[in-house]
């Protein structure tokens, strides 16, 4: 990377992987498809510098899951990557192989909507405990306690 | 081997519950880690989702308890960004007062567990003595040791009287005495510190790849530090400087923190110099309009990233909560492959974890297809007792 | 188990367990202000060791549990195994908010009902979190109601006492100080 990197020069480099749409003088934010969302990545890793990535953040649209891939670099911009899920096949590629710190955060993310990220072989709970029964996804927001099913806690006794 | 020196956030005998991960261990090495963090779990991004901003400020205080303030700041600033209000600069220089005692309390407070995990107890409660004095000051401003709920949209909730401004500045000279001379321990007595040498070493490009943030990032030598990338606050007008290091390992990390708290001792001491005058809050919509932020903050452990997003009702629509510790944990499992089953208090303790992750060890041996659970006074135990010489 | 206090073996534990509580602390889901605080009443601007107190890692040794946080549904069994392996006679603290109703995580999803649908509690420290000033207060609270328990034989006086003049349907009502 010799040059510096700027906002024009990302929306001129990323133009074939989505729309671009800038947020404010050091953000850009980029719509694209899980299809190309992993060569997207690897297109920032190497031709832009981006070398860490920031979070995934997950938004439920009702129709939709939005998932948004924060990613920074050493010039300090933040690009946001953003796919859209449909709601009753959640499924995208999983870019931990590109970054091993998404590994914990998709791990987070399927345990709390129910996204499929194909590929990561560490798909198990984390943030429930093992009781929580495998298909109540509790970020959804049409998701309310059952209250005939057993969440946890002390078995009888949940008052 | 590498020795190993632990630091990791309050464990006192007295606690029960440090991180939890399994670890699938073949004898004595370590081969895989699997981490559970549903013991803590609370539920409070759904819980955000149903109250309205005066309401959710409070909740998302108690997310953590030793950095209370980082995320109702970072959450008051993204809702302020949104909205497209300008906060008047007095609140501006309160906020970061508060933020950066905030980050002198906890890493006093993580120097003092450090030094007990290495059987060094005088420095834990010189650390923690000094400690006190900070939280005299946070007490005196904001009516609470600990989560001081002094954000609000738009301000803060509360005005510094200028007694409360002499008082703060008047007890900074003795804490400075005392901050030197940890800086000076760092610096010059390594002896005091030679277990933290070479333990837990992250290389910078691994510091990149796995993710890291704060201190333990800064200590091999990733100069990202929120407060310079993205400036908020009065961070832009305080005379101060990153800190870096270029040992990275628990030793750098300890000298990370040690002069960080000099530089937040300077902080301090400029905003309560130099207080501009003025309102402490404006008048804020009740509905923020629609709109998404990413809002990060440098909480004392690392970045902090709030994802909000508003869909033009007094309640946010979805509040992503990353904290710091999450995006630590990946080097740290990284780092304990092959390394003993003795050695994990230490690893685990560098990257300053925040105890809202709280858990505990269960170790399931492959060879011999047993499980156990060990506490964490046990693992300090095994590694003291693995190491008789330096106890 | 409302044992007389006869005999000097007897007198002698009362006495040092009044005297000398042991204690054990367990975290089932809290933000760890609570922890700190405790941590602090240890450190030399509080200094309840000089009081005889020690705070112990094991239950089995102790008098004394403080419980802090609102337990989430992975920590209700653990907790109430906890509990199990306290040696009689017990006393339990719930600090903070938390304890008392749930603070500000009452009702959410991964939530127990509150604290004492686990465990029964003996006295309830407010503050979010308390200080350590009122967490010692609460401790010597603990000792009075154990000196109490133990001039009535046990603690069965303080359960089945109804307000006077209130129906309760023959319900028990725990403790609270």
């Amino acid at each position: 990377m010799n040059r510096p990197v700027t906002i024009d020069t990302i929306t001129e480099r990323m133009k074939e992987f989505g729309t671009a749409g800038q947020v404010r003088k050091n953000r850009i934010r980029m719509k694209t498809v899980p299809e190309k969302i992993h060569d997207a990545i690897t297109t920032s890793q190497a031709m832009l510098g981006f070398d860490r990535l920031i979070t995934i953040s997950t938004v439920d649209n009702g129709q939709t899951f939005e998932l948004l891939y924060h990613l920074i670099g050493s010039d300090r911009i933040i690009m946001s990557l953003a796919i859209d899920l449909p709601r009753d096949n959640p499924v995208t590629p999983t870019v931990s192989d590109l970054l091993p710190s998404a590994g914990i955060y998709e791990r987070q993310i399927h345990d709390l909507f129910g996204i499929v990220f194909s590929g990561n072989p560490n798909m198990k709970r984390i943030m429930l405990n093992e009781d929580w029964p495998p298909e109540e996804y509790p970020l959804r927001k049409d998701w309310k306690p059952n209250p005939d099913v057993f969440y946890g806690g002390i078995k009888g006794e949940r008052s | 081997m590498p020795e190993v020196v632990v630091s990791i956030g309050p464990h006192h005998p007295a606690l029960k519950e440090p991180v939890n991960f399994k670890v699938i261990a073949d004898g004595e090495k370590i081969v895989r880690l699997e981490l559970d963090l549903s013991y803590n779990h609370r539920g409070v991004e759904k819980a955000a989702e149903q109250r309205d901003f005066i309401r959710v400020l409070p909740l998302l205080e108690r997310v953590c308890g030793i950095c209370s303030h980082s995320h109702s700041t970072a959450f008051a600033k993204g809702i302020e960004e949104i909205m497209q209000v300008g906060i008047p600069p007095r609140a501006q220089y309160i906020r970061t007062i508060i933020a950066e005692l905030e980050r002198m309390h906890s890493h006093l407070l993580w120097l003092g567990v450090a030094a007990h995990l290495i059987g060094f107890n005088t420095l834990f409660m010189w650390t923690w003595r000094d400690r006190e004095a900070v939280q005299d000051t946070l007490e005196e401003m904001s009516g609470n040791r600990v989560h001081y709920n002094m954000n609000e949209i738009g301000g803060v909730r509360c005005d510094l009287t200028p007694a409360q401004v002499n008082a703060a500045l008047g007890r900074l000279p003795n804490l400075e005495e005392r901050i030197n001379k940890y800086v000076d321990m760092v610096n010059y007595e390594e002896t005091m510190l030679i277990r933290f040498r070479g333990v837990g070493r992250l290389s910078k490009e691994e510091a990149l790849r796995y993710g890291t943030v704060g201190p333990t990032a800064r200590a091999s030598g990733v100069d990202y530090d929120v407060r310079k990338d993205d400036p908020y606050l009065a961070y832009a007008d305080a005379p101060w400087n990153v800190v870096t290091d270029t040992h990275g390992d628990v030793y750098g990390r300890t000298r990370v923190r040690v002069w960080e708290l000099q530089e937040s001792l300077g902080i301090v001491r400029f905003c309560l110099e130099n207080l501009p005058e003025g309102p402490i809050r404006v008048p804020v919509p009740k509905n923020a309009p629609k709109g998404e932020i990413l809002s990060r903050y440098e909480a004392p452990r690392g970045e902090l990233a709030h994802f909000i997003r508003t869909n033009g009702t007094d309640k946010v629509e979805r509040v992503d909560i990353r904290t710091p510790t999450l995006a630590n944990w990946t080097s740290v499992a990284m780092c304990l492959v092959n390394q003993n089953i003795a050695d994990i208090p230490v690893i685990v303790a560098a990257i300053d974890p925040c105890l809202s992750c709280t858990s505990r060890i269960t170790l399931l041996d492959n060879r011999t297809k047993k499980a156990g659970v060990m506490s964490f006074d046990e693992l300090i135990r095994r590694y003291r007792s693995r190491h008789p010489e330096e106890v | 188990m409302a044992v007389p206090e006869t005999g000097m073996s007897r007198r002698l534990m009362s006495w040092a367990r009044a005297k000398s509580p042991w204690i054990t602390v367990y975290n089932s889901g809290a933000c760890n202000a609570c922890d700190i605080e405790i941590i602090a009443c240890l450190m030399p601007r509080f200094d309840v060791e000089r009081f005889g107190i020690l705070v112990k890692g094991s239950p089995r040794h102790a008098d004394i549990l403080i419980v802090t946080g609102h337990v989430t549904l992975k920590q209700a069994s653990r907790l109430r195994r906890v509990f199990e392996q306290m040696p009689e006679p017990k006393y339990v603290i719930a600090m903070g908010a938390c304890g008392a109703s749930g603070g500000v995580f009452h009702g959410l999803y991964h939530m127990m009902s509150s604290v004492d649908s686990v465990i029964p509690i003996d006295v309830y420290v407010a503050g979010c979190p308390p200080r350590p000033d009122e967490i010692i207060n609460a401790v010597v609270t603990c000792l009075n109601l154990m000196e109490e328990d133990t001039a009535h034989g046990g603690k069965e006086w303080r359960q089945k006492k109804p307000a006077p003049g209130v129906d309760t349907e023959g319900k028990s009502c725990t403790v609270a100080s």
